[in-house]
């Protein structure tokens, strides 16, 4: 899958609800059962993390995510196989990737760009390589057929807007707040941030970064959005049912697509 | 496979450097970046910043020649004495030109990382004398091994927030650093302590840094007839004390210069800090630079019985100048650095930090291990005084 699929899911339907994953969280198996269940509830599109030891653009709900993951043994190359899962098991569905920098660098741009294209994955949001070092990536996606994303900001300036605007392939990724994911902001000024950067640009937008609620999913399509992501939210409830659930898998997955069904509503 | 060019493109240094950092940071680094080029070397700033190192940070500081040490190590050894520096370390250097540079930037905040705890002190005693509200990021773990400097923080006025994810050190601090300061760049400064991270900071802390080499040059050429050292050294962990006292000898082929890591329990162990020795090229904190890592990328723990060299990274210009040759990296171990530690109270009644015991620990091997000539003269940054690490050594090396 490549990033074909995802413009034949804008194609199909002008709004998504993506949920997203950190890959392996908080199991391997439990993984791929979480994103099925997402997607029978509702979510038309999926974002994948990979576990970081060092998610700097991340708050508290995610980096408890990567560490779950990360403690139960999941490295890169197992987290490949998950996504792998994930695609035999909703092969029409598009999966954003969310890595950071040093773990595409490891192993050398085009070399991870091949793994994941190979696993399924549509497009690649790498949250620490902005526009100014973003050209070796960028060369790296157009010869493997991966979706590029980029992250734009509320500081983000027009021209620069404009810039990344046509630098990249796939959508935007607007950060509605100015902070890290998860964090809890005045909920207005998101949306009408999403209102001016929506009449600025060509490409669709997914607004991520502080959405929690179905009032929130529903906002952003309203506000012109075509994709509303939720993550932390998503994250606190893995987390919660875990704890509270003493790993029954069962459980955790019923509770995680019961939250998908709320929040993807607005989106059907 | 096509080999990709992996330079980058913002303020690198060769293949190292660059801003890799969240487009949510971008508009503060853009705005440093100016503030650097167009602040930092006009009259006005650079006048209120050295009045401000005369006058509060008590520059300059003196070269001490240390006679019976050198007869012990067989070299000539000369300390530049930083830990003299109000504060008790080079930091304080950095944090007054990044202070004032921050207050003409119309900042009213700093916040700061820190492992040792020596920037989070000269961080706090800076937003006390200037004026801002300050909070420092300290590793809990750190916070614990170092916690006189909390208290000297605190009393300075500073909030210090006890860091408890990851390895709860020094690079934890500067992640959540990093995650405030996306939420408060508007009224916020971050005052990175050292040559790391993304682009303006390993050159604009460099700059604030240049006066320790180009102080030692003058004076040793005073002291020595006009001559120069026959080398010079530094302990590196970020590496700003390294880059300030290189920074005035870089010209001079004739010297030889030496960066000196910390070997933690032993470099052939998972536990030591020697990144420039056994880590290899990726993205940590901002900048495209040595790291410790595995095959996969996921940043490794670092190790050392120094706190403030505790940390799985280092300054893009070390690994620039790590390919070139240009500057030596070694690395010797914590039981090295605390005989060193040791050996320099007893012989000349000076106290060194942990971190700076490592160039002290490198001179007193130099000749053994063949890095240099008996009887060669050597200029050591003495980047911090031990009085932090009392309670630790008595507790757990006396």
């Amino acid at each position: 899958m490549t990033l074909a699929s995802l413009h034949s899911a804008f194609a199909a339907r002008p709004h998504h609800f993506a949920a997203f994953l950190v890959l392996g969280d908080p199991t391997p198996d439990l993984s791929v059962e979480l994103a099925r269940a997402a997607v029978q509830n509702g979510a038309t599109m999926l974002e994948l993390g990979m576990p970081y030891s060092d998610p700097c653009a991340d708050g508290p709900a995610i980096q408890a995510a990567c560490d779950r993951s990360r403690a139960a043994g999941v490295s890169t190359p197992q987290a490949i196989d998950v996504l792998a899962r994930i695609s035999a098991a909703l092969p029409d569905v598009p999966k954003n990737l969310l890595v950071y920098g040093n773990l595409v660098h490891a192993p050398g741009y085009r070399a991870f760009c091949e793994r994941v294209v190979g696993a399924g994955a549509s497009s690649l949001l790498v949250p620490d390589i902005p526009l100014e070092e973003s050209g070796p990536l960028r060369a790296a996606c157009r010869e493997t057929g991966l979706g590029e994303v980029q992250l734009v900001g509320p500081g983000t300036d027009p021209e620069r807007l404009r810039e990344i605007d046509s630098a990249v392939d796939a959508f935007l990724y607007l950060a509605g707040l100015q902070g890290v994911t998860g964090a809890v902001q005045d909920d207005d000024a998101k949306f009408a941030l999403l209102e001016r950067v929506r009449d600025q640009v060509e490409r669709p937008i997914c607004l991520g970064f502080g959405l929690s609620t179905p009032e929130h999913v529903r906002r952003t399509f309203a506000a012109g959005g075509r994709i509303a992501v939720v993550g932390s939210q998503l994250a606190r409830v893995i987390d919660a049912a875990w704890q509270g659930g003493a790993g029954d898998p069962a459980k955790i997955v019923d509770v995680f697509g019961e939250a998908c069904r709320m929040l993807s509503a607005p989106a059907t | 496979m096509t080999q990709i060019d992996n330079a980058p493109q913002c303020g690198g240094f060769g293949d190292y450097g660059g801003r890799f950092v969240s487009e949510l940071l971008m508009p503060a680094l853009t705005e440093l970046a100016d503030a650097h080029r167009e602040i930092l070397f006009s009259e006005p700033f650079l006048a209120e910043f050295q009045a401000e190192l005369a006058e509060w940070a008590g520059r300059p500081t003196p070269l001490t020649r240390v006679p019976h040490f050198s007869t012990e190590a067989r070299l000539d050894v000369v300390l530049k004495r930083e830990d003299l520096l109000h504060g008790g370390a080079h930091k304080t250097n950095n944090v007054v030109g990044q202070a004032l540079l921050a207050r003409r930037m119309g900042k009213t905040r700093l916040i700061a990382e820190t492992g040792a705890g020596q920037h989070g002190v000269a961080t706090a005693m800076a937003g006390a004398r200037y004026g801002f509200e300050t909070v420092i990021y300290m590793g809990a773990r750190d916070a614990e091994r170092q916690a006189v400097n909390v208290q000297r923080m605190e009393l300075c006025g500073a909030r210090v927030e006890r860091v408890e994810s990851g390895s709860a050190t020094l690079k934890d601090a500067i992640n959540e650093a990093l995650r405030d300061w996306a939420e408060s760049l508007g009224d916020t400064h971050y005052l990175l302590g050292t040559v790391c991270g993304p682009d303006p900071f390993p050159s604009l802390v460099r700059d604030l840094q240049a006066v320790i080499g180009c102080e030692s040059r003058a004076q040793f050429a005073e002291m020595y007839g006009g001559r120069l050292p026959d080398a010079i050294a530094a302990c590196v962990g970020g590496g700003s004390n390294a880059i300030g006292l290189f920074t005035g000898f870089l010209d001079q082929e004739s010297v030889k210069i030496f960066g000196v890591e910390p070997a933690g329990g032993g470099t052939h162990t998972n536990r030591h800090g020697a990144t420039l020795g056994k880590g290899t090229p990726g993205l940590l904190h901002g900048a495209r630079t040595y790291v410790l890592q595995d095959d996969d990328g996921q940043i490794k723990h670092s190790h050392s019985v120094a706190a403030g060299l505790d940390y799985p990274g280092v300054g893009p210009q070390h690994a620039s100048l790590r390919d070139s040759g240009r500057v030596q990296y070694v690395a010797v171990d914590d039981t090295a650095s605390i005989e060193a530690f040791r050996s320099l109270s007893r012989t000349e009644g000076i106290v060194p930090a942990f971190e700076t015991a490592h160039a002290i620990a490198f001179a007193a091997q130099a000749v053994e291990r063949g890095w240099l000539p008996e009887g060669a003269s050597l200029l050591i940054n003495m980047s911090g005084r031990g009085d932090k690490d009392l309670d630790m050594y008595f507790r757990d090396h006396a």
